[in-house]
């Protein structure tokens, strides 16, 4: 709420890099080169089940020719004998070769996912607080989601399209070279056709996707803020809105359609081209008797056949554009450096905290929401940072917890600087809970978990006790296995509260940073936090970012800050018996009517 | 309220006839479409009645494009009969001719009726969206079951499911089409042949559908593994900032591991299914291709058939396996419509939560509740005049809830005893655009709008730019102008994202100043603000409510003493119970379980 939130408004954040497309190749092709033989075997087993479905064409063309010369029974039941037995071989390659694909497809995307989830997971929280979280989020959701679905939807089916394309052609070529070109007269008229659409039909799908985010936007803003909508009698505004938007998403889908559809019918052209063409070719060869009337059969059937996966594949261009370009923003993540190590160094040697002279401003040019602050906080202290929005104790928290690097000066952690620790130390040793409460979907002991892998449920209890929180979660439909979180059983911004504080009594640091725990929790549940975050907090080096003065009140030193300094500092009752700052704050806090000589 | 008691039947009665539904349901039938309908069924009915110049369309022409790709190889078969095999240069180009005319029509029907289908459906969905929409927001409420992310993924993702119910109609029509004119095509070759194409259709279809229900199931669990990765990835992400305050990110990183590994489990496994089902596919078709090539072959041996016969019969044999899969399509197409269709049923269908009444208020908008009862509320006597500003202090939240819930008419007036009255009229006789006319409840934590300050501010008021300026210096909010370039046209995002907590809660209140209802209830509406700014805003809020003619009514629920200070009386309930009504002074006095509740 105070100056942080302010200056790192998330809708200007910096974006994730994208990997250039030779970089996402090498990416993809490192991650498929580590599946070993697995992709020459699938590969294979493919262009074999592929090349069984050659067989029936050719004897059909055969059979055509043993007819017209009068062949015996035989010269019919052996070809029928082979077709059979060449289609259950290729339907056991092809069907294989599709599951072995699928298995290369998905193990390679599975990799690439957990890596793009490890990276952004362990970002170094100076680059987290600057990027977009819905660039983050559409990167593990969206991204991840568009490739899955079209390498285990598509995946098994283009390899295999583009085999029988492929073997196809061959096969044709093999009848006779000139029913091979004349078939492959279709594919400029393919080609022209791709090359039609593509650029076309590029902005339009843009245009689409913004317009079905506005209508969703629309939607859940509405349906999200019902209580809301219903208060101010908005219900008609908010409807109206969806319809408009509905609407005007749908015309857009009309049109893009449109183009889709004379796309087709340019496909169409091209089998018509080729098609024709294999035949007129084979009247004028068996006319002068350079092929027979097998051959041509065989040919026009095999480019009958290819109609599905020529379609198939033109068809399913976009998809696999769209699925590249997701590719290459995981890539992008992927590429990010990993986390260095913790040093080797010399651990802190205590629990103190000492801030010393640091100032911080969010910018150039910006005001300095810290002008040389330094403070010292003993092993197992507890201070309270007091002051109006934009005093800096927020920003004061955020650089003790190491979530931010002071502009100048330094903040030392058992006598050693943060930046010497290294961000894995120092999050070792500071925990923060901060205003910002997620509750993770899944059963709440998971949720607890978080904090401590391996947590059993005695364990998981006992911090829920130590806040005061076993009591509603014991009351819960299934307790500890109670589903919580999106899409789970709602909890309360208090109860989400109580959890946080559970976790980190659970996660058990010598050093916590509260900032504004208890807000947003309703006045009634305030007190209620307040006790749980001095038991969660008990005998640990305490820095609270206090919203309330009554978590002040029981704190062992309390610092007030105003405009990025330090203005006084002291225990709460020798604050108020010296009649400063803070003792005007307090009599306001109580409700006092005297609040002419407001000081800040 | 009335009828309460369960003998009174009779009285139970009477009171309904005369204020309870049957008034409220002449009330909104003008203004209502016709009810939604009752069962998938009629659902399905109106889908396709409403859309039935597209869906007719689209499936005369969808029909006849599926005729034009059966009778492709009997194109081929001709021109291979009546040219190739003579040599002769006229026949062919008639055959050439037509089978140009042949792909036009082909690709014309396709090109028109996929057209038509698409409007169809499109205009179905969007139909649906926005009628959900409607009943999701309905002032009414709706006591489907559903929870609030169900309605909005029935708002959403349904209404485009259940309108492919179109889409699955015109296939199946289409397909069978296909078939027909493929059947009888062979027919005309050979009769004993059709029929035992006829009868070994069906056959392989029988063979085929079973594996084909096993591959939906384990696809369809394949998804919801994959997608409960996607979502455990995009809630952690969303917690990613908890997860670093205490230090939790390599657990999350390995249980999304642990997801990511299970996802690509089920995948492969699908995939196994997957490829087994497509294995069987080109095997079975390919047996059956043999058969009919054997037995045909045999039939031009005895010169039953031309060799131009037998291409044709071979080539309907191999483009039969198409139309037949689709069919298998179709039915997943329908079962899935029909799911969808079952949850909008559901919340087209479910009954309001609230049947209100019709009468408008009386002069002056006095709320009163007399000896009321209703959930944790206990014999609760409370009176708010013109002018007033009255506080609510509770030790329970579960009694503010409940006396929000009868301030905004969402009690059932069953579940009440005792009288609830706005302006003298009972509450639930009130219409709702009266009762929402006259109280405004602002609940905590109410919704901000995507859009810009301005729109935000100016929801249920036709004020100006001085009034909405003055309801945010009101609510200690004019930083947000006057520290931004753009002023009251500052773009809001979805959910307000990119205001703190406090500055939500702050343009919150000044939507509620601005809207200046004659009475307005605040429920903690300072939580999330500095006592500095808290105090700004009781200043606010009192002075804003008591500068206007005609003098409004204000009650705030809500235990900060700043607020509190300023009420005219204060109402101190516990345990559901009115304890002690007076002035915050004399009851910070006298009662000190008052000064413990709200002197924090």
């Amino acid at each position: 709420m105070s100056t942080s939130a302010d200056t790192s408004a998330p809708a200007h954040g910096e974006l994730l890099p994208t990997a250039s497309a030779r970089r996402t190749w090498s990416v993809l092709g490192g991650a498929v080169r580590r599946t070993g033989w697995h992709t020459p075997l699938a590969l294979a087993t493919v262009l074999a089940g592929s090349a069984a479905g050659l067989v029936a064409p050719w004897l059909l063309g055969r059979m055509v020719d043993e007819v017209s010369a009068g062949g015996g029974l035989d010269a019919v039941l052996a070809p029928a004998a082979v077709i059979a037995v060449a289609g259950v071989l290729g339907g056991l390659l092809t069907g294989l070769g599709g599951w072995l694909v699928s298995r290369v497809g998905e193990t390679v995307l599975a990799r690439l996912r957990e890596r793009v989830m490890d990276r952004v997971l362990r970002m170094p929280a100076a680059r987290l607080e600057r990027v977009r979280i819905g660039d983050l989020l559409s990167r593990v959701g969206d991204d991840v989601a568009v490739v899955t679905a079209s390498i285990a939807r598509n995946g098994p089916e283009v390899v295999v399209a583009l085999a029988t394309v492929v073997l196809t052609g061959a096969g044709m070529t093999a009848l006779d070279w000139r029913l091979g070109l004349a078939g492959m007269l279709s594919l400029p008229v393919y080609a022209l056709a791709v090359r039609w659409y593509l650029p076309r039909s590029g902005p339009y799908y843009a245009r689409e996707r913004v317009a079905m985010g506005e209508r969703s936007h629309a939607m859940m803003g509405a349906l999200r803020g019902r209580g809301t909508v219903r208060a101010y009698r908005l219900e008609d505004e908010h409807a109206g809105r969806v319809a408009e938007r509905s609407r005007e998403a749908m015309d857009i889908t009309v049109a893009v359609f449109r183009l889709f559809t004379r796309f087709g019918s340019r496909l169409n052209a091209a089998e018509c081209v080729g098609l024709t063409s294999v035949l007129v070719v084979g009247f004028w060869l068996v006319r002068g008797d350079l092929a027979t009337v097998g051959m041509v059969t065989a040919a026009a059937l095999y480019f009958h056949r290819l109609f599905g996966p020529l379609i198939f594949l033109v068809m399913n261009f976009n998809e696999v554009q769209s699925a590249g370009a997701s590719l290459a923003r995981l890539a992008g993540v992927a590429d990010l450096p990993e986390e260095p190590d913790a040093g080797a160094g010399e651990g802190p040697a205590d629990s103190s905290v000492r801030v010393e002279s640091v100032s911080h401003s969010y910018g150039t040019g910006a005001p300095p929401a810290l002008d040389g602050v330094s403070l010292t906080v003993a092993p197992g202290e507890r201070v309270a940072l007091v002051g109006a929005s934009g005093a800096g104790k927020t920003t004061l928290a955020a650089l003790v917890s190491g979530l931010r690097a002071p502009t100048s000066g330094t903040v030392y952690l058992g006598g050693i600087p943060l930046d010497e620790l290294g961000e894995r130390r120092v999050r070792e040793h500071v925990f923060l809970v901060s205003q910002e409460t997620h509750v993770f979907a899944g059963p709440l002991l998971e949720d607890l978990r978080l904090a401590r892998a391996g947590a059993t449920p005695a364990e998981a209890e006992a911090a829920l006790e130590t806040v005061g929180a076993l009591e509603w979660v014991r009351a819960l439909p299934e307790g500890l296995d109670t589903v919580v979180g999106e899409g789970g059983h709602a909890l309360t911004a208090e109860q989400a509260q109580h959890l946080a504080l559970a976790r980190l009594v659970l996660a058990d640091p010598d050093v916590a940073v509260l900032d504004e725990a208890t807000a947003e929790a309703g006045s009634s549940g305030a007190r209620n936090l307040e006790r749980a975050a001095a038991a969660a907090t008990a005998g640990r080096t305490t820095l609270v970012v206090a919203h309330r003065l009554t978590q002040a009140q029981t704190a062992d030193r309390v610092v007030v800050m105003d405009r990025g300094r330090i203005v006084e500092q002291g225990a709460h009752a020798d604050l108020v018996a010296a009649d400063g700052r803070y003792a005007a704050l307090w009599r306001s806090w109580q409700g006092g009517v005297d609040q002419g000589e407001r000081v800040c | 309220m009335r009828g309460r008691a369960p003998q009174a039947e009779g009285t139970c009665r009477v009171s309904a006839l005369t204020t309870g539904t049957p008034v409220a349901e002449a009330v909104r039938t003008p203004a209502e479409p016709p009810a939604a309908p009752a069962t998938v069924r009629a659902l399905g009915g109106r889908t396709l009645r409403r859309n039935r110049a597209h869906v007719l369309a689209g499936v005369v022409l969808l029909s006849l494009h599926q005729a034009a790709e059966a009778l492709v190889p009997v194109a081929i078969g001709l021109t291979i009969d009546w040219a190739v095999v003579p040599g002769d240069v006229r026949a062919l180009a008639v055959c050439v001719a037509g089978t140009a005319v042949l792909f036009t029509v082909l690709a014309t029907a396709y090109r028109t009726g996929a057209r038509f289908t698409l409007r169809a459906v499109e205009n179905e969905a969007h139909l649906l969206r926005v009628e959900a929409a409607r009943r999701a927001l309905d002032p009414r409420g709706e006591r489907s079951g559903l929870r609030a992310g169900e309605v909005l993924s029935v708002a959403t993702s349904d209404a485009e499911q259940a309108a492919q119910y179109v889409r699955a109609w015109s296939s199946a029509i289409a397909v069978a089409v296909a078939i027909i004119v493929t059947t009888v095509a062979l027919l005309a070759v050979d009769v004993p042949l059709g029929l035992g194409v006829l009868v070994g259709v069906p056959l392989l279809m029988l063979l085929l559908r079973f594996p084909a229900a096993r591959i939906t199931r384990r696809s369809e669990a394949k998804q919801a593994t994959a997608a409960g990765a996607t979502a455990l990835a995009t809630d952690l992400v969303s917690g990613l900032r908890v997860l670093m305050g205490i230090n939790a990110r390599h657990n999350a990183a390995n249980r999304y591991r642990e997801a990511s590994t299970r996802a690509l489990e089920a995948s492969v496994g699908a995939a196994a299914s997957n490829g087994l089902y497509r294995g069987l596919v080109t095997a079975a078709s390919a047996v059956f291709l043999a058969c009919v090539a054997g037995t045909a072959g045999w039939m031009a041996l005895n010169g039953r058939l031309s060799v131009g016969e037998l291409v044709i019969v071979v080539g309907l044999a191999q483009f039969l396996a198409e139309p037949v899969q689709a069919l298998g399509m179709v039915g997943q197409l329908f079962a899935t419509a029909r799911a969808s269709a079952r949850r909008l049923v559901r919340l087209l269908n479910a009954p309001d939560a609230v049947t209100p009444g019709n009468r408008s208020c009386g002069e002056e908008p006095l709320v009163a509740l007399t000896g009321v009862g209703y959930r944790t509320l206990r014999d609760v006597d409370l009176e708010l005049a013109p002018g007033e500003l009255v506080g609510v202090v509770t030790t329970d939240p579960r009694d503010a809830e409940a006396l929000l819930e009868l301030l905004s008419g969402r009690a059932e007036p069953e579940e009440v005893r005792g009288t609830v009255t706005v302006g003298g009229v009972p509450v639930h006789e009130l219409g709702l655009d009266a009762l929402r006319g006259a109280v405004l409840v602002e609940e905590h934590g109410a919704a901000l709008f995507e859009g810009s300050l301005r729109s935000n501010l100016a929801v249920g008021t036709d004020a100006g730019e001085p009034r909405l300026l003055e309801a945010l210096r009101s609510a200690a909010a004019e930083d947000l102008v006057s520290g931004h370039s753009q002023g009251l046209d500052r773009p809001i995002a979805d959910r307000a994202a990119n205001l703190s907590g406090g500055q939500r809660q702050r343009v919150a209140l000044a939507r509620a100043l601005a809207a200046d209802p004659p009475v307005l209830v605040l429920h903690d509406p300072t939580t999330a603000v500095d006592a500095v700014t808290e105090e700004a805003i009781a200043r606010g809020v009192a002075a804003a409510r008591a500068g206007t003619v005609p003098a409004r009514a204000t009650l705030v629920v809500a235990n900060s003493p700043a607020l509190l200070a300023r009420a005219d009386r204060v109402v101190v309930l516990v345990r559901g119970r009115v304890r002690r009504t007076g002035t915050h002074a004399r009851l910070v006095e006298e009662d000190q379980a008052y000064g413990e509740a709200v002197l924090r």
